[in-house]
């Protein structure tokens, strides 16, 4: 079920009315059989995936918590510390036995339905036509999101962050948050959970935030996303050889511009909804393409899953006994450079993962190393660089700012010649047709109007895109639109809500029967 | 004790030394590798073993923070 649709928005107004008509303390059974129904619907079938993850959640965070308790009880029976050490140590490594089955278990189901259809060859090679179900394997909506998401509570239930739920439905409702669970952004349980249980009472102005904060999503997506797609796709779709480098160029600057308004439009909607049930989402864009470098953009982009990677990920394994133990070797073989390699393989580990996370291609793998590998330059030479500025008389100030945000466009450029080709073969043929043949010309004669834009449509995404840029510097400011527009007078902010709205309606791009394409980032 | 922990946090972050706030993180003061490199030399220079637990937003958020959760571990 995609966010803009009528059956969505039908189960949407139904859940919304319930919620505020029932008694508080069911408010958290509404929102969760209405995120049953989102997946029963969207999946035609039964969520069976989802309660076997939500199961083994529950089970893991009580067992932990069980655990945790015994081991303070047994502490008290040692005096000495090197005794009390090594209980811990002990009791420690059972938990992170546990733990680990858990993490297998998870990581093993979201493996087997990310990678059955590209596995098939290979296991009816091995094993026959008995292999030939794995292409019939359908990936349960969210998969990718909501094991991610029950692993960070189990983890943290580990690391005593908070104590393990109870109520195995609320910890379900965690998991199906129908607002998030297709495209997150990712929660954290200490901060959805005391939502869910808390008291909520309609608030006129706060549903129309959210209502505005929905269609604002609606507007990226539907009038910038899916037109900018029209052209993405027509020009990665012809042949490599029969395209100037300039329009190559031209739509990857599209796609950078399309990615991030499809999926920030979608997390607007996501949070636009859940605000009108009261319950706020965690930030997933602060405006990436301000960024000055790459380490910044990846802190402004999709926030929720660099901080998923950055405390499961990248701190595990540098604090883990195998992290410590390079990271001590190569301090004593090294001394300066030698003390970055743990942090080093972290990075690269992470990236790989996220490039595999995104995408089953090699292309997403390349992808990864390709942005740890850049990290891990940065993160060597980061020494240097204020020697460097001080050698070539560089000083800070727009200019140099400017040259660093460029920077940073262009090294997400080169990326995303990678993941938007349908094969490694097309992505380079693109870069050749970058260095080879871009004759710049193209981009000013009626080629660039013959893949499905016409002037009419860049005019409007000139304009759009313009009233995008203007509402991202406002808010670059620190400015909260919505609160800078209720200040204004009657006629301004009518004109600004009408005119978004009619955008949305007359300039959208809808296909037969009124349905949006799916969001780009279901697919991950 | 605090002394050296503010030494440590010079060498790797001076701009810690001065932040007022409680989100030295999330404010992108203290990035994740300065965390680490913090880290490191916290464990050798107060022989205390820093698990990824307590790698959180909330014992970073400041210098007083940093220097409470050193002084927490060495009290364990």
């Amino acid at each position: 079920m995609q966010l803009l649709s009528y059956s969505f928005a039908i189960l949407w107004a139904m859940s919304f009315a319930l919620y505020y008509l029932v008694p508080k303390k069911m408010q958290q059974y509404v929102l969760l059989v209405s995120s049953v129904l989102f997946y029963v619907i969207g999946l035609r079938g039964f969520p069976v995936s989802l309660l076997l993850t939500g199961a083994a959640t529950y089970g893991c965070g009580i067992y932990l918590e069980r655990q945790l308790a015994k081991e303070k009880d047994g502490l008290k029976q040692f005096a000495d510390k090197e005794q009390k050490k090594a209980y811990k140590g002990m009791c420690q490594r059972k938990r992170k036995r546990v733990q680990a089955v858990y993490i297998v278990f998870n990581l093993g189901l979201l493996i087997f339905y990310k990678y059955a259809v590209i596995a098939l060859p290979l296991a009816e090679s091995l094993f026959g036509p008995q292999a030939g179900f794995l292409g019939k394997v359908v990936m349960p909506l969210g998969i990718s999101f909501y094991t991610l998401t029950a692993i960070s509570y189990v983890i943290d239930v580990g690391r005593e962050h908070y104590a393990a739920e109870k109520n195995f439905l609320v910890v379900v409702l965690f998991l199906a948050y129908f607002p998030s669970v297709t495209q997150g952004p990712f929660c954290r349980f200490e901060q959805m959970k005391e939502q869910f249980v808390k008291e909520h009472v309609f608030r006129y102005d706060r549903m129309l935030r959210g209502i505005q904060r929905f269609v604002w999503g609606a507007f990226k997506k539907l009038v910038i996303a899916d037109r900018l797609g029209i052209f993405v796709d027509r020009v990665y779709g012809v042949e490599a050889a029969s395209v100037s480098g300039s329009v190559f160029a031209c739509a990857t600057a599209f796609y950078m511009l399309q990615l991030y308004a499809d999926f920030s439009g979608y997390i607007d909607m996501a949070a636009g909804v859940s605000e009108t049930f009261d319950i706020s989402l965690p930030d997933n864009f602060k405006r990436p393409y301000f960024s000055r470098s790459v380490a910044e953009f990846w802190r402004r982009w999709h926030i929720t899953l660099g901080t998923w990677f950055k405390d499961y990920v990248m701190f595990s394994f540098v604090m883990s006994g195998i992290g410590r133990k390079i990271g001590k070797v190569c301090k004593n073989k090294w001394n300066g450079m030698g003390r970055q390699a743990a942090p080093i393989i972290g990075t690269m580990l992470v990236w790989l993962f996220t490039g595999m996370w995104h995408g089953r291609t090699l292309g997403y793998m390349l992808w990864g190393v390709y942005y740890g590998v850049i990290m891990s330059v940065s993160l060597l030479l980061e020494s240097r660089y204020a020697g460097w500025k001080e050698q070539f008389h560089i000083k800070d100030g727009r200019a140099w700012g400017f040259f660093r945000m460029a920077r940073t466009w262009c090294i997400v450029f080169l990326a995303d010649v990678l993941i938007r080709s349908e094969s490694l073969a097309q992505a380079g043929a693109i870069y050749s047709s970058f260095l080879t043949r871009l004759h710049i010309r193209g981009l000013f004669s009626s080629e660039l109007t013959s893949y499905g834009l016409g002037k009419y449509d860049f005019l409007l995404l000139f304009v759009v895109l313009l009233i995008w840029l203007a509402v991202s510097l406002l808010e670059e400011r620190g400015e909260d639109v919505r609160t800078y527009l209720a200040a204004k007078p009657i006629l301004i902010r009518w004109i600004c809500y009408y005119g978004i709205v009619l955008l949305v309606l007359v300039t959208g791009i809808y296909g037969g029967g009124y349905d949006t394409a799916a969001f780009m980032y279901q697919s991950f | 004790m605090e002394e050296k922990i503010l030494q440590i946090l010079e060498e790797h972050c001076i701009e810690a030394l001065d932040y007022d706030g409680d989100s030295m993180m999330e404010d992108g003061i203290i990035d994740s590798f300065t965390v680490i490199n913090v880290v490191s030399d916290l464990e050798d220079e107060f022989d205390i073993e820093i698990d990824a637990k307590y790698v959180v937003a909330e014992n970073f958020k400041n210098k007083e923070a940093i220097v409470a959760l050193v002084q927490r571990l060495l009290d364990e």
